[in-house]
Formats: C-alpha cells, structure tokens, sequence
C-alpha cells in the first residue's frame, strides 16, 4: 500500500473546466517508474489478430504508451502479501453438473455463420 | 402529476416548438415545494390497466408516439420493435378474458441496451462487426421480463461492446442528452439512460462495467440502480470483462428501478458467477411519502467518501452532494467524512483489468461463426480483416492495451497487481462499511459535457469513471439518484449522488433512495424536452 504522498502525487489532474492528463512532471516520474519494454503495437495487433493500418499504428501508439505509462504507477506499490483477488467474490462459485443439453434453436446458430457448406463451417486454408 | 398515463391523443398529439429542441434549454423556473414526488410507472400502470382506466395499446401508442417524436433528436434507439402493438393487444386480451394471470410487468415498457441479447431483434453490443446478428436466444434478464409481461419496445445505443463514458463510441450514432442536446448522455448504457429521461420509455436495462449504468443516471436525471456483482444472472450479456460486468436498472423512479431488479435477479444456471441467495421483496420497501416518520432515517450511518469531493470535481457537484448529505441529516441519518486509503489506485487497477479480459472476450470475434467477416485467402488475414474492419478505434487500443498486460513477462507487473489491488479496494470498502450503513459519493466528476469534448484524450475520459469504478472492483452495489443542478449558462444539468452498500443488501440502498426522493422538495427531474407534454 503506497504513502500518503505517492497517492496523491499519482492522483489524477482534475480542473474545474475538465479533466487532464497528468502533467509532464508527473508523466516523467511515471515513465521513469516503468522498467517493462515499451508497447510495440504492431507485435501487438499481430498477437490480437487485429490488421492494423499504418495510420492506426502512428495514431495509436502514443496513445497507447501513454496509458500503459499510467498504469505503470501500480508498480510503484507495496503488494507484498496482497492476494490477487480474481473477482469480487461477494460468492463462491455455482456450478452446474456436467449434463449435456441439446440447444434449441440450432437453426438460428446455424443461420449466423457467414461460410457454412453443411455440414462444415468454410475458412480459409492455414499457412 | 408525473404521470405518463395521460389520455392519449395519438391524432392530436402536441407538436413541439423549434424552441424545445434548440440546443440551448431554457433555465427551468424553480418549483415551488408542493412538486409531488415521481411516482412508479411500473405500478401506476398495473393500477391502470387493471382498473381498465387506460388499455396498454392506448398506453404503448402514446410512448411510441413519443418516441418517434423525439428520437431524431435524441438518437437513443439502434432498433424500435414492430411487434409493440400486438403484444400490447396480447396484454389487452388478458385481461378482457380475465382468465389468465397478468404478470407483475404486464403491459410495461422496457428499453434493453443493445448488448443484452434478444433473439427476434438484432444485437449489435454497438459494434460493426455484429452488424445486423440475430442471437439464437434471449438472455436470461430478457427471458424473465418477458415472462412477467414486460414488451420489449427496442435496443438502445451504446459505446461499444461498453467501453466508453460518453456513448460517442457507437459505432452507429451518437445520442444526445435530453437536458440538452449538445451534450452527452454519458455511457456506455447512454441510450437507456436518455430514453427513460426523455419518457421514450418507462425503464429500462443496461450494464455497469465501471460506471455505465451509474454515471449515464446521473448525467440524464434519472435512477440508476447497479446491483451486487451476482445478483442478476449475465448470460446473454455481451461480456467486456467478465469479473466487473454486472446488468443494471434505469428508472425515473426509485421504486420502478428497485420493481424492476426484483424482476431480472435471482441464481441462474447458465451463469456459474450468479448468486444462489434468496432474492428479498425489494418492493416492500417503498412506503408512501405521507407515511413516513418525521426521521424515517433515524440511526442510519452514512459515510461521505472524503476522496470524491476534493480538489478537482466541479464544485456544484460537491454542494449538491452536501446538500443531499444534509438532507440525509434531516431524515434522520448521521453523516461523517470516510476516507478509503486505496481509492485512487482503483482506477489504473480497473483499467488494465478490463482492457485485459475484454482482449479474451473480443477474440471471439473473429469472423467465423457469426458477425462480419472480410473474405481473406488465409485464415490469419480472416480473422486480423474482420477485426480490423468491424471494431471501432477505442475497441482496439483497450484489446491491444490488454494483449500488452497479459503478454508473457508482463502479467506480474499488470494485470496480478491490478487483482491484488482489487483485494486491497475490496477490504477498504468492508471496513468502511463496517462503520456505516451505506457511504455516499458523486457519481461522476461533473454533469454531462458537450459532445466531441474528450473524444481524443483517452485518459481524460477515463479519469471520469474515478467515482465509480471501485464499486464495480468490489463487486458492491450502488445506487444513483438524482439530488440537484449545476447551473451551466443557459441550461440547468442534473446531478446524480451514489449510494454504495455492502454485497447484497441493495434492499437497504432502496429504502433510503425511495425516502430520500420521496422527501426531496422542489426539484423535477423532467427534461423540459419532455416537461410541456408531460404537465398536460
């Protein structure tokens, strides 16, 4: 758990007429704080599978890096001995038994794939 | 009165001045204090219709009517449904025969944001790449409702797949603000939360992710109700990150959001989250303002969150939060300043949880089974060209942010110590809870701000959310009513306060909003869009 003075220098910069980004004193100290390898956001888009267009890349990337930047200020706190919470957990879990039910309404999911040749579902070939 | 239930006038219906649709509203006079506090739509209408006063096609005409006046103006609607009529007809002949039961819901409109599954309307979740989809099936919240009698009027617009505070992210159209329409309704359930406070609608369902049912209430005047993370089951729900999503209730009554959550909650099989917990009458809590004490709060602790009236937040967001904090103090309750250590860390801690499982849940779009897909001669270049061409910009930078957190090497560093932070959000709120009956807060910075004014700044709009993204972490609920205006110029814009209870006990957070309205003296919380229609 951070001091005092590391929330609130990690506090974001509201004003009364919006809301700003941290200014670049503070954005300093954040980037410094961060010893992770920068996003690469065409490794990335190739890794989630999304094309990106060069022009998305350029409008993306500092974007991007500016709010990895800020989440990077988690890093700069005392955790030891936190366990990771993976949900809320206000309940453990409800699981059902392992029944198969057959699916009504077959023909609609059916319906919604764009290539079917029945009985397959078409894709391209893999390289 | 602040009925709907007018006799319809469907041939004569009022024309509305070029004035009431101008961008800049007129400065509501204030009300003396004999405004009669908002009523329940949903029981005012079984009253009717059970009463035969008014039949629910001549209630159903009248809302359409309404909705297709002021929808080219307000845009909160992807898609209205046709078969409206008929299944006011089907309600009408109930209760002709008499020989059927009448579903608590019966006759009941209800606007269900556009990623709630609905299987005879399509479900876009805003998105391109789900263009035109027809689910196979009604998601649970729209099964139950269905089975109560509610109709369906229609999908309402959103930021997509819920990422964004300003439904500007709709990949189909931007909804205005009711109060007015250079501004934005907030999001992502913007198009629920303008069409219950532009009366298009009598309530309605959205999701609350970290804030997008709670700050869409505050920005339109209207009640948002987010329920404990479990409590509502989320099949059918569109998942943007599975831990935090919750479906939530807009109402422009507390009681009609409270009647509403009764309806939609209770366990689920087909949700392993959902809770097996008794689902409590939340309706029995709504007593009659005339029969309430002189303190019908008495003894009820309430924490103001000291982070969320600081340095920063509009401060006529701040004195409308004191004075609902005093008007607590009238009813009874004790108010002290709480303050919640790790409350600032929930942000960034939010953010990389929800970019990271929302970059899981998107990958399922992939142009395979269902949603656009672009021809490609190889599969890889399949699945990158449908992506690339069916998902909006924000969309892509919060899966790309959240690929980077979970990527091999980074997980320790981002998304494990955003979870320990949920753990440390999560005990500050039990301790403070521990200490109160209920803690209040804003529900958002500011009031609604004009549209296009944060569209290019990311972090910007995500320092909005600062108010409510830590309940969506400690899976607590919340409730947003309205409690005054920020005065901006020519036009007066609403202000929601948060209530925050422990898990479960929304019964709690309903009583105490439903006295507060009730007890809430010379506000209305009609868009004059609507208000000249409404007082005939």
């Amino acid at each position: 758990m951070g001091s005092i003075r590391t929330l609130h220098l990690l506090k974001p910069n509201f004003t009364k007429n919006g809301i700003f980004p941290l200014p670049l004193t503070l954005r300093s100290y954040v980037m410094k704080s961060s010893l992770l390898e920068p996003p690469n956001v065409p490794r990335l888009s190739e890794t989630a599978r999304i094309s990106l267009t060069p022009q998305e890349i350029e409008d993306f990337a500092p974007k991007i890096r500016q709010v990895i930047d800020w989440f990077g200020q988690l890093q700069n706190v005392d955790l030891q001995s936190i366990k990771p919470a993976i949900r809320a957990d206000t309940e453990g879990d409800n699981l059902r038994g392992d029944v198969p039910e057959k699916f009504e309404n077959i023909e609609a999911l059916i319906s919604a794939v764009p290539g079917f040749q029945e009985p397959y579902i078409k894709v391209p070939k893999v390289y | 009165m602040l009925s709907t239930l007018q006799t319809p006038r469907l041939l004569r219906f009022p024309t509305f001045s070029i004035k009431c649709l101008s961008t800049s509203l007129p400065l509501p006079t204030p009300l003396p204090s004999t405004t009669p506090p908002p009523q329940s739509q949903i029981l005012t209408t079984r009253k009717s219709l059970l009463s035969r006063e008014i039949s629910a096609v001549d209630l159903a005409t009248t809302f359409l009517t309404r909705l297709r006046h002021t929808e080219p103006h307000l845009k909160s609607f992807l898609y209205v449904s046709d078969v409206v009529l008929k299944e006011a007809e089907e309600v009408d002949r109930k209760i002709r025969d008499n020989n059927e039961e009448l579903g608590p819901l019966a006759g009941v409109l209800i606007g269900v944001k556009d990623n709630i599954v609905t299987c005879d309307m399509p479900s876009t979740a805003g998105s391109k790449i789900l263009e035109n989809y027809i689910p196979p099936f009604d998601a649970t919240v729209v099964e139950k409702i269905r089975k109560k009698g509610a109709i369906v009027i229609g999908k309402t617009n959103m930021d997509e797949f819920g990422m964004g505070s300003t439904t500007e992210g709709s990949a189909y159209q931007v909804t205005a603000n009711p109060w007015d329409l250079s501004r934005v309704p907030g999001g992502s359930s913007g198009g629920s939360a303008a069409a219950v406070s532009a009366r298009q609608c009598m309530v309605s369902l959205g999701s609350d992710t970290g804030g997008s049912v709670r700050q869409p209430a505050s920005f339109c005047g209207v009640v948002g109700l987010k329920p404990t993370y479990g409590r509502v089951s989320r099949y059918g729900l569109v998942a943007y990150a599975s831990s935090l999503d919750v479906i939530g209730c807009f109402g422009s009554s507390v009681a009609d959001a409270g009647i509403l959550l009764h309806a939609i909650s209770g366990h689920d099989k087909f949700d392993a989250t959902s809770s097996k917990r008794e689902v409590p009458d939340f309706a029995s809590q709504f007593i009659a303002s005339d029969q309430l004490d002189s303190k019908p709060l008495k003894g009820l602790r309430v924490g103001l969150i000291r982070e969320t009236i600081e340095d920063g937040v509009d401060p006529e967001v701040i004195s409308s939060i004191r004075g609902a904090a005093s008007h607590l103090e009238e009813l009874g309750c004790t108010v002290t300043e709480v303050s919640l250590p790790s409350f600032s860390l929930g942000l960034p801690a939010y953010y990389i949880l929800a970019s990271s499982e929302s970059s899981s849940n998107l990958s399922r779009y992939d142009g395979v089974r269902y949603g656009k897909q672009v021809v490609a001669e190889e599969l890889n270049s399949l699945y990158g060209e449908s992506r690339a061409e069916g998902l909006g910009s924000e969309v892509k930078m919060r899966i790309l942010m959240g690929t980077y957190g979970l990527s091999a090497g980074y997980y320790d560093a981002y998304y494990k110590r955003a979870q320990q932070v949920r753990t440390l959000v999560r005990e500050s709120f039990r301790a403070a809870l521990d200490e109160n009956d209920i803690l209040i807060s804003p529900a958002a910075p500011s009031a609604a701000y004009k549209i296009g004014e944060k569209k290019n700044d990311p972090l910007s709009m995500y320092a909005g959310d600062i108010m409510t993204v830590n309940v969506n972490l400690a899976g607590l609920p919340a409730l947003v009513l309205p409690c005054g205006f920020v005065d901006n110029k020519s036009v007066s814009l609403p202000v929601g306060i948060q209530m925050i209870g422990a898990a479960f006990e929304e019964e709690k957070l309903l009583k105490v909003g439903h006295i507060f309205e009730q007890t809430l003296q010379g506000c209305s919380f009609i868009p004059p869009l609507v208000a000249d229609e409404l007082a005939c």
